[in-house]
């Protein structure tokens, strides 16, 4: 009798374990695909904390077609854009610039020290999702950095990433004993975390991108801040063993990026670091690349072939559509785009040789934005098979229509990696009655390696991308896009 | 000489219907060196007539002189002295103080009257002479009651009382004891005091110079 | 149950002076625990009641001059923003009444959005020209209403509501009179300009979560100048400066009162049941289960319990309110009101619980035994011993007391407590007095301040005959750079600081370079520092400087909130910075004679109090109630020994009647009981100054404050008076219950046999 309960009590206990065991598994194990649609991170109160909350559903939008009942799937590929992967400690961070207003905005971010593992974790959302293809929309990197870009790589390629440069461990503005009160010092400040800076400099792993992806050059893989074209005196700061406090106040900062030439910089730079200076660990990784070195590095890395200076390619995103590749990015300084004429004859041919295929064009400054990529739109007007012209570099989602004359197209950009919120796109072609639709979501990053710590600091940056609104509105974000078209498949 | 003299005592006890007159002018002479026995059932007002005389209660109406105080006359300072000095106790129950020996219990008394030294002496000596020298240590829970009330009888005559008044001194003891008891008690009224006993125990009788019978308030011979 | 409680009450009808008597100690104890719940639940909730009220913002920041646009557009990027508005504040400005002036007083210019006042009389401001709401203080101090008239900056104003806004104590606590404008009416009369602001108010959506809008704001505030941030908990701290160590010993009163509550009531009921022990053997005699009898005195005593404890709550709340509702005004907080029924509430529960309880034990342990047992009696039932105490009527008291050992100790545990909450409240008191007085309670070894430049004063002021010597003592406040909302101060003198200020030391060790410094226990734990963090402090200046925490120390002032470091980095933080000179008096010098000696010189002085000036006179009443608490807590006492006599006395009835009909008159029957008494007394109050030393002053000090290590144990003065009252109280005792032995006739206690 006794020896039966004590059987029933194993049998029970082991019963139960199993339960909680197989209870466990079931919500850790299912990887999160990270769609929008059907969950998101929410702030309903308005307290500045982030929660799961309710997905947002596709929305017809029908300004170009009228809607239609969507059919066969012609492709599945992915945007990812402004990673800014960045070498925080680096002496070439002018952080301070950030209190001096535009040009240079968002030269010190409170979640700078995670954005290799914001792109890892975005790697691993976009690998659930399992694309066809995808896409890097330009500003994968900060400073254009040699280090920047090979942590940038080794993570879309996977395996263990080191994020730190100089020394080991952070050394950087956000350290506890900065008492400048305009940086966020996380084993200080609200919200607290403790440990993170030592954290973010340990070595982590990234799964790699299973799906082929397509590198868009941008004006922050090639430019110092994005704006200056590097020199021998810029890389020399940024390899150096001296970093600038703060900027001499007899320094003026030019208000016109266009008045911002590297001769002006290197005249800055000519009697050494124009302000008091502190000590750092120097690395000789951190040289800043010329234009070329960036390209060839990319194409390599996104086998894209070619070699040609300019990082214009064209690729199969899937059997019956095209991705064009558009190289905008300035290599003599400024952050706006510049399409020569070259390009664009070069455009209009890719156009005619991808025939009765569908094509999305990708860029990393929207085309409307400059003279350049508005001559570039004026030839996609003639091309009834472009379904959208996709960029980045506004940190903002944005879906609006073009109407032409060959039925339109949409231009889409997309929101940055490094500010919030976070997402990537998700794009699907659907073949329709009468031409197609094009559904896009966003896709949030998974949690791994503190990644959303980082989601957290950047809803409540004051100066990111929650107070400059560029989640966009519902409409920018998930959407069914409808073209019609002659084109019949 | 009259030690206690009594005329017409009265007492009253409750009110209205429950009014129990329990001495109706009761008279009552006793000389020193005599042994009265106040006899009647119970109930009776033996007891009371013995707090009447012993200054425990004051009578409704009557004179009483013990002493030669009139007690009728006196304030409750006098009530004390005349207990003090004048008046012995002892009752059935004993009520030796459970937490002092019993010479302790002896000595009690004598811290209340001057020369506390020689009353110590007097105790030791009536002590002795009540045969309790080999007990005179011991606790009263200890002692049988013969011997409890025999140092009771010694504690009411350590302040040489001229009156000892015993309330159904042999109620509680068995024959040998009570014969005892009563033995010293005719020692003591042979040494010249007056004992008053209330009882209604032949042998008690027996002893006395005279018995009294108390009988709807009233004594008679 | 209805019968029974007729029953119940028939019998305490029957026994009507002691029912009364029952009735007066609860309705003592309980009208000791109404005024400390009144005070302690007005001040502990004054300030979130008015901030409610008030819908004080979460977050009030002010800054130079600037525009309300580019201000807001800053404002409006913050997370966690429920809400916002702006203010123009104006100091300095002359305000007049019938009588009245100051020219200090400042205007407050409201623009649209939500006030962060409440208005507690009349209207508020609805936009038209000439109407100014006041605050309370002003309205109190000068006698205004609304629909009086006020000269602002020499326009004339109609007062049109008066307003509470607990961001800052009341006038005349706080010099500036504070009045309220509307932008676009008196404000534009006044000439503001609606487009610019100095003050802005931020409500948030999770008051929890404003550290993380308070790293925002900081992180955009380039280019404001002179920024300073108020949180609101950081307003509660400053209120409570004044309150805080008060409120916190209040709690801790509190906590004693019905310590004090619980053991009076318990022993009270007890007593009661001892007493009536042979209705107990009727009544079981009768057939009663011992649930029956226990509920039946139950009953009874709740019968008793609930009108005494509500009466006695409602007296000691309506004597504690009125003070306290003042107190709180001047704070600029708002009293209870109704939300107070509610702990009065919770305490009629405890005390009528406590009796209830107290009683129902004792009576259903005693119901336990054999009801033959019970009606023969106690006396009977004690087996007495050989006890080691002196022979005579005092021995013998003590004898008869210590002979019921169960009862004796806890009689004698009752009273141990009553002592040691005796001496707790004197201890505190004087504890108060010094906090009140004496600088050196709050660390402060020097007794005048002088003002002047120290180069050219300093030599003279040492020069003068009792002065011992004489520092420049820097004091600045400043703000955590980490934590905004916490303030603190920063106090230097060069060389060692022990001289002048010495709290001790409870971690660490004391300053000894220019970067280091000792912070006050209050301090630490606000910032959660230890030694060897780093406290970044934020001058007046908007500089920052940082020190090295190498020492925690006990020190009181401002809350604990205080760090002591050396000059030098501080001067460089703010060069502006003036010191005062701290003097230290030889001992025996008369501060008189030195302060008349310095203005003879020219200089002149000011004494150093301990406490600050708002505060003293609140410290001061706290110590007299402590006094009356204690006052009430000996007549408690004497309550309590007096219950234990007479319990004796009535079961030694037969005793005493008998050495009564042995002479012993009433004076001896005092010196029976006044050695029971005193045999109590002996045992109670070594045993009660134990207990206040060890156990009760040590534990209400930690209760008290966090920040600090109130010396709350006895002297030995205080130790004297309290053992002196004891057998003051026993002897009191003594003679009263001998008056009620006394009044026995003899013969009545003797038939009880």
């Amino acid at each position: 009798m006794r020896l039966a309960a004590i059987l029933l009590g194993v049998v029970l206990a082991g019963a139960v374990a199993l339960a909680v065991a197989d209870w466990r598994g079931g919500s850790a194990g299912e990887p999160p695909t990270g769609s929008t649609l059907s969950a998101t991170y929410v702030d309903p109160d308005g307290n500045g904390r982030l929660d799961r909350g309710a997905g947002e559903a596709l929305v017809d939008r029908s300004e170009l077609a009228p809607s239609a009942r969507p059919g066969r799937q012609l492709a599945l590929f992915a945007q990812l854009s402004d990673a800014h992967v960045v070498d925080e400690e680096s002496p070439a961070r002018l952080p301070f610039l950030d209190r001096l207003g535009a040009p240079l905005t968002s030269t010190f971010r409170p979640q700078e020290a995670l954005t290799g593992q914001v792109l890892a974790a975005t790697v691993e959302s976009l690998n659930a999702l399992g694309p066809q293809a995808v896409v890097s929309t330009g500003d994968l990197i900060d400073n254009a950095q040699s280090n920047e870009l090979s942590q940038a790589l080794s993570i879309l390629r996977g395996g263990t990433v080191d994020p730190n440069g100089g020394a080991p461990g952070y050394d950087g503005v956000q350290s506890a004993d900065n008492p400048d009160p305009l940086y966020y010092r996380p084993d200080v400040d609200a919200p607290r975390h403790p440990g993170l800076l030592e954290e973010a400099e340990r070595p982590f792993p990234s799964p790699g991108l299973h799906a082929p992806w397509y590198p868009v050059m941008g004006n922050h893989e090639l430019l110092f801040q994005g704006e200056v074209r590097p020199s021998a005196r810029t890389s020399s700061v940024a390899t150096g063993r001296r970093a600038l406090l703060r900027l001499d106040p007899s320094v003026e900062i030019p208000t016109d990026e266009r008045a911002l030439t590297p001769d002006l910089v290197d005249r800055l730079l000519s009697g050494g670091l124009p302000g008091p200076t502190a000590g750092t660990p120097p690395d000789r990784s951190r040289r800043q690349l010329p234009a070329e070195g960036v390209a060839r590095r990319l194409r390599g890395a996104g086998d894209v072939g070619g070699r040609r200076p300019l990082l214009d390619y064209s690729f199969d995103i899937a059997p019956g559509v095209r991705g064009i590749a558009l190289d905008a990015a300035r290599r003599d300084g400024g952050a706006k785009g510049r399409l020569g004429p070259g390009q664009i004859e070069w455009l209009s041919r890719e156009l005619d040789r991808a025939g009765r295929r569908w094509v999305v064009v990708f860029s990393h400054q929207p085309l409307d934005s400059f003279a350049g990529g508005r001559r570039a739109l004026a030839v996609l007007d003639r091309s009834p098979g472009v379904v959208a012209a996709v960029a980045g570099h506004t940190h903002r989602n944005s879906i609006v229509p073009r109407r032409s004359p060959s039925g339109g197209y949409w231009l889409v950009t997309t929101g940055a990696l490094i500010d919030y919120p976070q997402q990537s796109r998700a794009f699907r072609l659907l073949q329709t009655a009468n031409g197609v639709a094009l559904e896009t979501w966003m896709v949030d990053h998974s949690e791994a390696n503190l990644a959303g710590v980082s989601r957290e600091l950047a809803f409540l940056d004051a100066q990111g991308g929650r107070p400059r609104g560029n989640a966009g509105t519902r409409l920018d974000r998930n959407a069914r896009l409808f073209k019609a078209s002659s084109i019949r498949r | 000489m009259n030690v206690v003299s009594a005329r017409g005592l009265t007492k009253t006890y409750g009110r209205g219907r429950a009014a129990r007159k329990v001495l109706d002018a009761a008279d009552l002479d006793v000389s020193g060196g005599e042994m009265v026995a106040v006899a009647g059932r119970s109930g009776s007002g033996k007891s009371t007539l013995l707090h009447l005389i012993g200054g425990l209660d004051r009578p409704d109406a009557g004179t009483l002189e013990v002493a030669g105080s009139r007690l009728d006359r006196l304030t409750e300072r006098g009530f004390t002295d005349l207990r003090r000095h004048q008046v012995g106790f002892i009752f059935q129950f004993f009520h030796l103080v459970p937490e002092l020996t019993g010479e302790e219990n002896v000595a009690m008394p004598t811290r209340l009257v001057n020369g506390h030294s020689s009353g110590l002496a007097r105790a030791r000596a009536l002590i002795r002479e009540l045969g309790l020298d080999e007990v005179s240590g011991r606790l009263p829970h200890t002692l049988s009651g013969g011997e409890q009330q025999r140092f009771a009888i010694a504690r009411a005559l350590v302040n040489e009382p001229a009156v000892l008044l015993a309330d159904e001194p042999t109620g509680n003891l068995d024959a040998d004891a009570a014969r005892t008891v009563l033995r010293h008690l005719r020692a003591v009224a042979s040494g010249g005091r007056a004992v008053l006993l209330a009882t209604h125990d032949e042998a008690a009788a027996e002893i006395a110079d005279r018995v009294v019978h108390l009988d709807g308030g009233r004594l008679r011979a | 149950m209805i019968a029974s409680a007729r029953g119940a009450w028939s019998r305490l009808r029957g026994r009507r002076g002691r029912s009364l008597l029952a009735a007066a100690g609860i309705a003592a104890v309980a009208a000791m625990m109404g005024t400390a719940t009144t005070v302690a639940y007005g001040l502990a909730t004054g300030f979130d009641r008015a901030a409610e009220r008030a819908d004080l913002p979460d977050l009030i920041a002010r800054f130079e001059p600037e525009q309300v646009d580019e201000v807001d557009a800053r404002v409006e990027a913050l997370p966690n923003v429920a809400s916002r508005s702006y203010r123009q504040e104006a100091t300095e400005v002359p305000l007049a009444s019938a009588g009245q002036a100051t020219s200090s007083g400042a205007v407050h210019v409201v623009g649209d959005g939500r006030r962060g006042y409440a208005i507690v009389a009349g209207d508020d401001l609805s936009g038209a020209g000439d109407e100014v709401v006041v605050e309370r203080g002003l309205a109190d101090a000068w006698g205004l209403a609304p629909g009086d008239r006020l000269s602002v900056a020499g326009v004339d104003a109609r007062i049109v509501g008066v307003a509470v806004a607990p961001d800052n104590v009341a006038f005349p606590l706080a010099s500036a009179p504070r009045v309220y404008v509307a932008s676009q009416g008196l404000g534009a009369q006044l000439g503001a300009d609606p487009g610019l602001t100095n003050m802005a108010l931020i409500w948030s959506q999770d008051p929890s979560r404003l550290d993380t809008t308070l790293v925002q704001a900081r992180a955009v505030s380039f280019g404001i100048d002179n920024l300073r941030f108020l949180t609101r908990a950081g307003v509660q701290v400053q209120l409570d400066e004044a309150a805080g160590i008060v409120i916190a010993l209040l709690i801790a009163f509190s906590a004693a009162a019905l310590g004090v509550a619980g053991v009076t009531l318990g022993a009270t009921a007890r007593a009661e049941v001892q007493r009536r022990l042979e209705t107990i053997g009727v009544m079981r005699g009768l057939g009663f289960s011992r649930i029956g009898v226990a509920a039946q005195y139950g009953l009874e005593a709740v019968i008793v319990a609930v009108p005494a404890g509500a009466l006695g709550l409602g007296v000691g709340a309506l004597l504690a309110y009125g003070p306290s509702a003042r107190l709180l005004e001047s704070l600029n907080e708002l009293p209870p009101g109704a939300a107070l029924l509610a702990p009065l509430a919770g305490c009629l529960l405890v005390i009528v619980g406590l009796v209830a309880l107290a009683t129902m034990w004792p009576a259903w342990r005693a119901a336990s035994r054999r009801p033959a047992e019970i009606l023969r009696g106690a006396e009977l039932t004690a087996r007495p011993r050989r006890l080691p105490y002196p022979a005579g009527f005092f021995g013998l008291g003590a004898r008869l007391v210590a002979a019921r050992v169960g009862r004796t100790a806890a009689t004698v545990s009752v009273l141990a407590v009553s002592t040691a909450l005796v001496l707790l409240m004197l201890a505190l008191a004087t504890r108060l007095d010094a906090l009140q007085n004496d600088p050196a309670s709050l660390g402060k070894r020097y007794q005048l301040t002088v003002n002047g430049a120290p180069d050219s004063t300093l030599p003279v002021v040492r020069d003068v005959p009792g002065v011992a010597a004489a520092a420049p003592r820097y004091e600045a406040s400043a703000a955590d750079s980490f934590q905004l909302g916490e303030t603190f101060k920063l106090i230097a003198f060069p060389g060692d600081h022990t001289e002048y200020e010495s709290p001790p030391v409870t971690e660490g060790r004391r300053v000894q370079t220019a970067g280091e410094a000792e912070i006050g226990a209050g301090l630490a734990n606000a910032l959660g520092a230890r030694r060897g963090s780093t406290i970044a402090a934020q001058l007046g200046s908007g500089r920052e400087v940082r020190f090295r925490v190498v020492g925690i120390v006990a020190a009181l002032g401002n809350e604990g909130r205080v760090a002591y470091v050396r000059p030098t980095r501080l001067l460089e933080g703010d060069p502006g910075l003036t010191p005062a000179i701290a003097v230290r008096l030889s001992p025996g010098a008369d501060p008189a004679q030195v302060t008349s000696e310095l203005r003879s010189r020219g200089i002149d002085t000011a004494a150093v109090g301990a406490a600050t000036s708002s505060s003293r006179e609140f410290l001061g009443v706290l110590a007299d109630v402590l006094r009356v608490v204690a006052i009430v807590n000996i007549l408690i006492a004497l309550f309590i020994l007096t219950q234990s006599l007479a319990l004796t006395a009535l079961e030694r009835r037969p005793t005493l009647a008998v050495l009564r009909a042995g002479g012993a008159g009433r004076r001896e029957v005092a010196l029976v009981l006044a050695g029971g008494a005193t045999l109590v007394v002996a045992l109670a109050a070594p045993a009660g100054v134990v207990l206040e030393r060890a156990v009760l002053g040590p534990a209400v000090a930690d209760m008290a404050v966090d920040y600090v290590t109130l010396p709350l144990s006895a002297d030995v003065g205080q130790i004297t008076f309290a053992v002196l009252g004891l057998l003051l109280l026993a002897l009191t005792a003594a003679l009263w219950v001998a008056r009620q032995v006394g009044r026995t006739p003899i013969a009545v206690a003797l038939r009880e046999e």
